[in-house]
């Protein structure tokens, strides 16, 4: 359990520190099981900030949202770290960050926050629809989300609302971090990603006509990209016009090429938080890419992504003791 | 305004006799949500749930438009594409999306003689007969009230219908409606004065359902006096420059003009494009006049709630909620009017 009480002290204090800018963590948002992005940059912006099974976001991708305008003319680039709270997905970004040497360790305070799981927000809202005023949820100690609606409180079973995800999470734990809130949570035993399992055992025809539903909806609003923390390219190769890879007309086939190349680009990075496919507004289960090229990666190389900054990137390293099997 | 009814029962029938003379589309539920497509059975049709994911705007003002075709070589041609003027059904259209076209026609059809007419969202509009559905159950972020709308207005639809209960209330509220009613055959009844009086009631309670407002009184003169307010930057703090609010938006319709071509063939096409991107203000020469998500977060707002009443004498929000139930930072816009109304200056 994370004390709200422990994270706003916190806060205050990493905010109060010379040489912090701010610190980004979770608030109330305006309706429902909504979250917002929190930005503290002073000791009493730090009130508003919390923490529930709701915190779902990856806020890891702040820091490179930070915009480097043209400095007037005497203007001195500031140097200043950005305070972040940080779970075990969202820490593993921020290594994941570190190690492509997209962000240095010193321009981070690391806030951690074990966390059990956080909760779908596509499916608590489909449990609860029409909530015009904020709810918060609690977890308690057995297994079970907590939540007050008009005065009747309810219980649901864990499972039922936890991101698939997290169901699937190995790191609960943050694996860097300056201040950690709380007591780490045990380790608990992960499942499979069901879900590329059974995409798996479908042949290659009923695989392709189930992505070929998924992207003819896409609307290319690369709301993906932008959730996604380790989509920092300064220039995407989709915005690209020359040369031109992917054109810019809404199709199946530049859709598809567009997907495909999302998640390849994440291979060997991706640390899934899921947070793409949160924001995805068509629903195409972009996590089912992204955990079946981890899985490959995993098999082939015995690599994971986000561990540890001091690794080589998957695909700047090489190793003879691959334990691939298709080279023989 | 001619006031009919139809059983229940009998809308398969009517949208069969529909579909079998025009073109007709309608809300379809796909991968979990609702999407407008060609109804080719009426069973398809799903009247649940309230909005469809991506506005029907996308059915005149279309993602991808191909403006004209050609071949390289030698006998290389210009090839420009029929626009189909055939009459189009476009059945269970919520009435705030409705009044999303009206909000964007004069964009593409000229306000004043000798103003440009786009032919493809001239001729895709003017082929299109609108049968609307009221919203009797209206969602958590709905507020088209907020607009001097109602979940049951008949002014944005050429016929509309309200369930009340066993059966559809029907206004035929254009001469286009009227003309498709008298194409059908005589499957309405006329409306009792009982009816008539159920309707208005749905209508209230709906209005009554409706829990969120906007204040939007004094919001374009006060927004004329802060545009420089600290107050955008902490908007758009949070704001990931992703383009959902701009592609789920009824009344968003910026576009980009593409060329594309292969070894032989090539084309130029019109795609939708978003404010909310970096690149859509990047000038060739390297200069960007929209350097920041202040600088979107801020245009997106002013022009929705200033430059549009300002020119056309309307704001451009139809009070759908799309933008705030998909936002993923939770940017809500009846939050940030709010704001610019409470914002010292």
């Amino acid at each position: 359990m994370v004390e709200n009480k422990e994270l706003i002290k916190v806060v205050e204090e990493t905010v109060s520190r010379d040489d912090v800018k701010y610190v980004v963590g979770y608030k109330r948002g305006t309706y429902g099981f909504q979250i917002k992005p929190a930005f503290a940059y002073s000791a009493k912006d730090a009130k508003e900030f919390f923490y529930s099974p709701l915190c779902a976001k990856n806020l890891a991708t702040y820091p490179l949202l930070e915009e480097k305008l043209p400095l007037r003319r005497g203007e001195e680039a500031e140097h200043k770290k950005i305070g972040i709270v940080v779970k075990g997905c969202d820490s593993r970004a921020i290594i994941q960050i570190i190690q492509e040497k997209g962000l240095e360790r010193e321009d981070v305070v690391l806030i951690g926050i074990p966390c059990k799981g956080v909760i779908d927000p596509k499916k608590i809202a489909k449990r609860f629809p029409k909530q015009s005023k904020f709810v918060d949820v609690e977890e308690n100690n057995n297994d079970e989300y907590i939540l007050e609606i008009g005065g009747t409180s309810h219980k649901i079973p864990k499972d039922e609302l936890l991101s698939d995800v997290c169901k699937s999470c190995e790191y609960p734990n943050p694996l860097l971090y300056d201040i950690l809130i709380g007591e780490a949570e045990e380790e608990f035993q992960p499942e499979h990603f069901n879900r590329v399992d059974e995409l798996k055992e479908k042949t290659i025809e009923e695989r392709w006509e189930y992505w070929e539903k998924h992207f003819q909806n896409c609307i290319r609003c690369y709301a993906c990209r932008e959730a996604c923390p380790l989509c920092y390219c300064k220039t995407c190769m989709v915005d690209l016009l020359e040369p031109q890879w992917v054109r810019r007309s809404v199709n199946l086939s530049e859709n598809t090429a567009w997907n495909v190349m999302r998640a390849f680009h994440l291979a060997g990075r991706c640390i899934s938080c899921g947070e793409c496919e949160r924001a995805c507004p068509v629903n195409i289960p972009l996590m089912e890419l992204n955990k079946f090229v981890e899985k490959e990666v995993k098999e082939m190389f015995n690599y994971t992504a986000g561990l540890d900054t001091e690794e080589k990137p998957f695909l700047g390293s090489f190793r003879p003791d691959d334990p691939e099997d298709f080279i023989s | 305004m001619e006031q009919l009814t139809l059983p229940k029962e009998k809308l398969p029938e009517l949208l069969g006799e529909i579909g079998s003379k025009f073109e007709l589309i309608g809300p379809k539920e796909e991968n979990g949500f609702l999407a407008f497509r060609k109804i080719n059975d009426p069973k398809e049709v799903n009247l649940d749930i309230l909005l469809s994911r991506v506005p029907p705007k996308s059915l005149i003002f279309q993602q991808t438009e191909t403006l004209f075709t050609y071949a390289k070589g030698k006998d290389s041609k210009v090839q420009t594409p029929k626009i189909d003027e055939s009459v189009r059904v476009i059945f269970g259209i919520r009435p705030c999306d409705a009044r999303g076209y009206d909000i964007i026609d004069p964009v593409f059809m000229g306000k004043k003689e000798g103003d440009y007419i786009d032919p493809f969202y001239t001729k895709k509009r003017n082929r299109s007969i609108l049968i609307g559905l009221s919203c009797n159950e209206p969602d958590t972020n709905c507020f088209c009230t907020s607009f001097d709308d109602s979940p049951a207005n008949t002014k944005h639809v050429d016929i509309l219908f309200t369930d009340i209960g066993d059966t559809y209330f029907v206004e035929v509220v254009t001469e286009k409606g009227e003309d498709l009613i008298k194409n059908l055959s005589k499957i309405f009844s006329k409306a009792t004065e009982k009816e008539s009086t159920i309707r208005k009631e749905t209508e209230r309670a709906a209005i009554k359902a409706i829990s969120r407002k906007m204040n939007t009184e004094g919001t374009v003169e006060k927004l004329d006096k802060m545009f420089d307010h600290e107050f955008w930057v902490e908007t758009a703090r949070s704001c990931i420059g992703c383009g959902i609010c701009t592609y789920l938006c009824p009344t968003c319709h910026c576009f980009d003009i593409q060329d594309e071509s292969t070894l032989k063939l090539g084309g130029r096409v019109r795609v939708w494009d978003s404010c909310m991107y970096e690149e859509y203000t990047h000038h060739a020469s390297g200069h960007n006049p929209r350097p920041s998500r202040m600088n979107r977060v801020r245009n997106r707002v002013y022009h929705k709630f200033n430059y549009f009443p300002k020119n056309d004498g309307i704001f451009g929000c139809t009070g759908c909620g799309r933008c705030i139930d998909y936002c993923p930072v939770n940017i809500d816009i009846i939050e940030v009017i709010d704001k610019v109304k409470e914002a010292n200056i």
